[in-house]
């Protein structure tokens, strides 16, 4: 095919343009997304930046590419300033065409994203109390309890036992039960793509596997007053002989000041708010 | 000087009343008491007091500039009437004045002087991230000026184009010489001068700790600082309201014959767009704020969990206006690229029905995604496909005012003027800001993306990238209209590549940062991202600077070196730029007929370097 | 300067402009202010319907939060029969029968008034206060921004009435004497010709509006008192 005219240079520069930049997103800038390949969750979470970032390059050439050269091409040339250009008041063909494409790569966006939010258990994210993205087999549920201006964690498979910090085995189907004490928290494990809100008065839920061990950032997320800058801990994954003997070790602390606390339950009622800060 | 011209309807006199009307009101909050609100005695937040003192504020200013003159005229049967003040000299700036374009220059200077302040607390923001730990302000400081910054930028700039350029604009444009309701115009104005004082104060009642969104619960528990969010709030969705009904009944009522729908010009279909929104939306904000004061007042339990009520209910209700609020944001950008494209591109707008239904659509859709704001909180999880796809299905619309803007380029003579160049870059940054936005509407993306700096780098790419940079891109054009003095092309071009540059160097990082886990709005953060959060800090600065050049390029080009311009120095066949500059205080000595496409360029005899109306006619002798 | 307009010519060419042009913007300012009503109360219907299908903590609408539907009734009441009488009104101007549309119009003023205090009324009887209850407070909430609302349509219908009232012996079509318009104090023309026959149209005007909230006032009592 013969390529003349600006249509045809700016076809050229965008098929160019996206022939060498769509290699370099697929195998280069995607498999390196955040938040990376440590849990199933954060890795479906790359797989769908990578697939966004695939259908974008194409668009994002072709308009750049056109910005360019319409910049380059059709500036006015010296003394012509005021020369008016032809009265092209559209095109149906590109219009319609132009429909088609971007309607294509919505719908495909939208399914494909629908489709991977279910394959993917809800992809870390929060789901409410009732989630209808959710695995089969045995899970380990959980607890995330926010508060101002802390995490705290239960395990009620392990006697509801109340712990500082977040220790994970890795391996295991992780179901997170966040919810709050007071106002609106937002639990993040970065490195796991675990992101779901604490509400007070609800249960929300949030799966996640881990598939290597080490240690991960958990901050608050949703601005939650005075020292939500402060809401941060180090979370660990660790293998499962190491998790259980951590469980053990806190169930045993634990035992002394378990009737001070309240049974386990999905949600707590605290005591009426008071003013704080 | 004569002092008795300081008597009477004037800034003075509504300064004076609006401060004894405040320590009336709070005053009068004190006096109230009751079992309920006995922990007013306690610790000293007395929240009514501070809703009346603000209220009663309000109606002694408005009443000091002359706003309850006519009203109390019309109570005792006065018949209607529609101008006031409409005369020369430059006091009419400094009060109650009906003339459209003093409102829309009243507009341009009070909403620069409220963005400028924002701008300061963003420097401040930059500054305190220089360090991932150290604290320059406190805690509470820190989150005070992080929600002065959002709220005032989000509050003003709803109307910082509609406010001086719809106002001024729009009646000229339909060929008419007045708004439809210019007392209601002049109103939302200072209404919203008003709102923008009332958020300052909150500095001395302890600031709010929620961000220019204002959650609930945190908002009942928040000090007396909140009250000042809540009223800033409601007189700018009161504004916006009364600016958007003024702008449609405008348009359809008083467009000048000829005019039809389809010859409006594209930034008339713009504010068209916005207006519907901000009619319909902002009434929503106003009583979701209503129900958050009669919450901290009153104690009922809207959005209290312990009381039966639900902080889910505040978040629904804020992102139903709060979504349809950052469109409104958007589209005046839409209409101001797509209005000066067509002048320095030199060619008809393309495809000028695309881009209409493109804002239009934007529009419809805007209402219905709200809960994307909240795909990871927990409401609705099974909605999120719905949610997800009407959202992408938004890039849509948008994308027809993308192409429509490519193909107005398409084999123009184009000229690199400065609005040309913002408006060149009005495509670049909401390019990014929109494909940004893709990854925060797809869900499993969202998951991370939600609530990281990459969301907050998404929306100042398409508000600031977007709306900022028309914003800019409009004063370089229009300006020397209103004031028939040139801008200075040397420094705006300098303006506009140290911004153009400095904002990308800001927020371009800033996706990445957001991207690798750092939080909104948090004082700390990881060692990890201090280098990237410098390199963020610094380029702020320099944003902040590029900002001085204009502010200094304005005020001399303006005030000093005041270079007349001609009626069209940019031979734009558009109708405003066929009336001297500044634009006579009747607008049209007589009212003009349209007669075509508002974009005649290249109708002509070949030659086609006219840049004489043909379209517009006057009509052989006036109205009887 | 241009063909279009000139800086030296007189400010007089934008006086007395038609009423016509002032009467349509009232009809669709009147449209576009009821949509706007409509979206302030949807938060509260909203709020209704999200707090009630929740009812997190089960205290919804505990036993004695029972506002008097007698007083709930009488106040929409007042509100639809000030609606209809308003439109009966309305046909009075257009009939020519001046005395018989202000007649009724002073009984409009009446009954908005009457609704106003019934409520008044109702909020300082009522068994139950703000903090009992989501149903409490979207009840005060509501009922409140409700009667903010009638207060304003009733300061509507008392200008319309009030002017009306003032030029009852002008004869029609006869200009407004200097001075009488309202405004701007340094002007005495009135800068609409005859703004007298603007009366139908804002009666017109706030006849819809009135209209229009008394339909919300319906809903509010359905909601609030019935369901």
């Amino acid at each position: 095919m013969r390529l003349q005219g600006h249509a045809g240079r700016i076809a050229a520069l965008t098929v160019v343009g996206t022939a060498i930049v769509l290699p370099l997103v697929i195998f280069v800038l995607g498999p390196n997304m955040p938040p990376g390949h440590r849990t199933t969750g954060a890795s479906s979470q790359v797989n769908d930046n990578t697939v966004l970032l695939v259908v974008m390059t194409p668009f994002t050439v072709f308009i750049l590419a056109y910005l360019a050269y319409a910049i380059f091409a059709f500036r006015a040339a010296a003394g012509e300033e005021l020369r008016d250009g032809p009265p092209i008041r559209g095109h149906m063909p590109s219009q319609i065409a132009w429909l088609v494409v971007t309607s294509a790569a919505v719908l495909f966006l939208a399914i494909f994203g629908t489709a991977e939010l279910f394959a993917s258990n809800g992809a870390g994210g929060g789901e409410g109390p009732k989630p209808i993205a959710k695995p089969s087999g045995p899970v380990l549920p959980v607890q995330v309890i926010g508060q101002q201006w802390e995490f705290t964690f239960r395990y009620p498979t392990y006697g509801g036992v109340e712990t500082a910090e977040l220790v994970l085995p890795v391996n295991r189907q992780i179901e997170f039960h966040v919810t709050s004490l007071d106002v609106i928290h937002s639990f993040w494990a970065y490195e796991l793509g675990v992101k779901a809100d604490a509400n007070p008065g609800v249960d929300n839920v949030a799966y996640v596997k881990a598939t290597k061990t080490g240690d991960f950032q958990i901050r608050c997320a949703e601005l939650c007053g005075l020292w939500h800058g402060y809401m941060f801990d180090t979370g660990h994954v660790v293998d499962a002989a190491q998790f259980d003997t951590w469980i053990a070790g806190e169930r045993k602390q634990f035992t002394p000041v378990e009737k001070y606390l309240p049974r386990y339950s999905v949600t707590y009622s605290p005591d009426p708010q008071v003013r704080a800060g | 000087m004569n002092f008795r011209r300081l008597l009477g309807y004037n800034l003075l006199t509504a300064f004076v009343l609006g401060i004894v009307g405040f320590y009336v009101g709070w005053w009068l909050g004190h006096q109230f008491s009751g079992p309920s609100i006995a922990y007013f005695a306690d610790t000293g937040q007395n929240d009514i007091a501070l809703f009346l003192a603000y209220l009663v504020g309000l109606i002694g200013f408005l009443s000091g500039l002359g706003f309850a003159s006519y009203p109390i005229q019309r109570l005792l049967g006065k018949p209607p009437s529609l101008r006031e003040k409409e005369t020369a000299g430059t006091g009419r700036y400094f009060t109650l004045c009906t003339d459209h374009k003093v409102v829309g220059m009243q507009y341009l200077i009070g909403i620069g002087a409220f963005i400028f302040v924002g701008g300061l607390n963003a420097m401040l923001i930059r500054f305190e991230l220089l360090s991932p730990t150290k604290q320059t302000f406190n805690a509470n400081n820190y989150l005070t000026i992080v929600g002065l910054h959002g709220t005032m930028m989000m509050g003003m700039m709803t109307s910082g184009i509609l406010g001086p350029f719809a106002n001024y604009f729009l009646p000229i444009m339909i060929g008419a010489r007045r708004m439809a309701f210019p007392r209601i115009e002049a109103l939302t104005f200072w209404l919203l001068m008003v709102a923008g004082v009332i958020l300052m104060t909150t500095v001395g009642y302890g600031g709010f700790p929620t961000g220019w969104t204002g959650y609930a619960p945190l908002n009942d528990q928040a000090n007396m600082g909140m009250d000042s969010y809540i009223v800033f709030f409601a007189l700018v969705g009161l504004s916006m309201s009364l600016l958007g009904l003024n702008m449609i009944a405008t348009v359809v009522t008083m467009r000048a014959p000829g005019m039809a729908w389809g010859r409006l010009p594209i930034f008339v279909w713009s504010v068209i767009a916005t207006s519907v929104l901000m009619l319909l939306a902002a009434p929503v904000l106003i009583s979701t704020l209503l129900m958050v004061a009669l919450d901290r007042t009153a104690q009922t339990g809207f959005f209290n969990a312990q009381a039966g009520g639900s902080p889910y209910l505040y978040q629904n209700l804020f992102w139903i206006f709060g979504h349809p609020e950052v469109y409104i944001l958007a589209l005046p950008g839409m209409g101001i690229l797509l209005e000066i494209l067509p002048v320095f591109a030199r060619k008809p707008l393309w495809g000028y029905r695309l881009a209409v239904t493109g804002m239009l659509g934007i529009s419809l859709l805007s209402w219905l995604v709200w809960q994307h704001h909240l795909f990871v909180s927990g409401i609705n999880a099974d909605l999120r496909p719905f949610y997800m796809l009407s959202t992408e299905l938004i890039s849509l619309p948008t994308g027809f005012i993308f192409i429509c803007a490519l193909g107005t380029l398409w084999q123009g003579r184009i000229r690199f003027t400065v609005p040309m160049l913002f408006a060149l870059a009005w495509l670049f940054n909401f390019l990014i800001g929109g494909l940004s936005g893709v990854f925060l509407s797809d869900v499993p993306s969202d998951v991370t993306t939600h609530g990281s700096f990459f969301s907050m780098a998404h929306f100042h790419y398409t508000i600031m990238g977007g709306l900022l940079f028309s914003f800019f891109a409009a004063i370089y054009f229009w300006v020397p209209k209103m004031t028939g003095y040139a801008i200075n092309e040397r420094f705006g071009k300098i303006h506009f590549w140290t911004m153009f540059i400095a904002f990308n160097s800001t927020f371009g990082p800033l996706l990445v940062i957001g991207f690798l886990g750092m939080p909104r709005r948090a004082v700390t953060y990881a060692g990890y991202l201090h280098g990237g959060n410098t390199w963020v800090s610094i380029s702020a600065f320099f944003l902040g600077g590029s900002m001085l050049v204009f502010v200094g390029n304005f005020v001399w080009s303006q005030v000093f070196a005041r270079v007349p311009v001609g009626a069209n120095p940019w031979a734009s066949k558009s109708i405003e730029w066929q009336l001297p500059s500044p634009v006579p205080v009747h607008n049209f000595d007589r009212i003009p007929t349209f007669g075509a496409d508002p974009y005649p360029y290249g109708d002509g005899d070949g030659a086609g370097d006219s840049t004489a109306p043909r379209v517009v006619t006057a009509p052989a002798r006036p109205r009887p | 300067m241009t063909e279009l307009a000139d800086h030296s010519t007189d400010y007089g060419v934008v006086a007395a402009e038609p009423p016509e042009v002032m009467a349509r913007n009232l009809r669709i300012g009147a449209h576009l202010w009821a949509s706007a009503s409509a979206f302030f109360f949807a938060a509260f219907l909203f709020a209704y319907f999200y707090l009630r299908a929740l009812d997190s903590t089960a205290v919804w609408r505990p036993k004695h939060v029972d506002p008097s539907l007698t007083l709930g009734t009488l106040a929409a009441v007042s509100l639809v029969a000030a609606a209809v009488l308003l439109r009966f009104a309305v046909a009075d101007h257009r009939a020519d029968r001046l005395n018989a549309w202000r007649f009724k119009g002073a009984i409009v003023l009446a009954l908005l008034l009457a609704g106003v205090v019934l409520q008044i009324v109702e909020w300082s009887t009522q068994s139950f206060g703000p903090t009992d209850g989501p149903y409490a407070s979207v009840y005060l909430g509501w009922t409140g921004l409700l009667s903010l609302f009638v207060v304003g349509l009733l300061y509507w219908v008392e200008t319309t009435l009030a002017t009306s009232f003032r030029y009852r012996n002008t004869r029609r079509g006869a200009p407004v004497p200097a001075g009488h318009a309202s405004g701007d104090g340094d002007r005495s023309d009135p800068d609409i010709e005859n703004p007298l026959s603007l009366i139908r149209s804002e009666l017109e005007a706030v006849s819809f509006y009135a209209t229009f909230l008394s339909g919300i006032g319906i809903v509010t009592w359905f909601v609030l008192y019935v369901l």
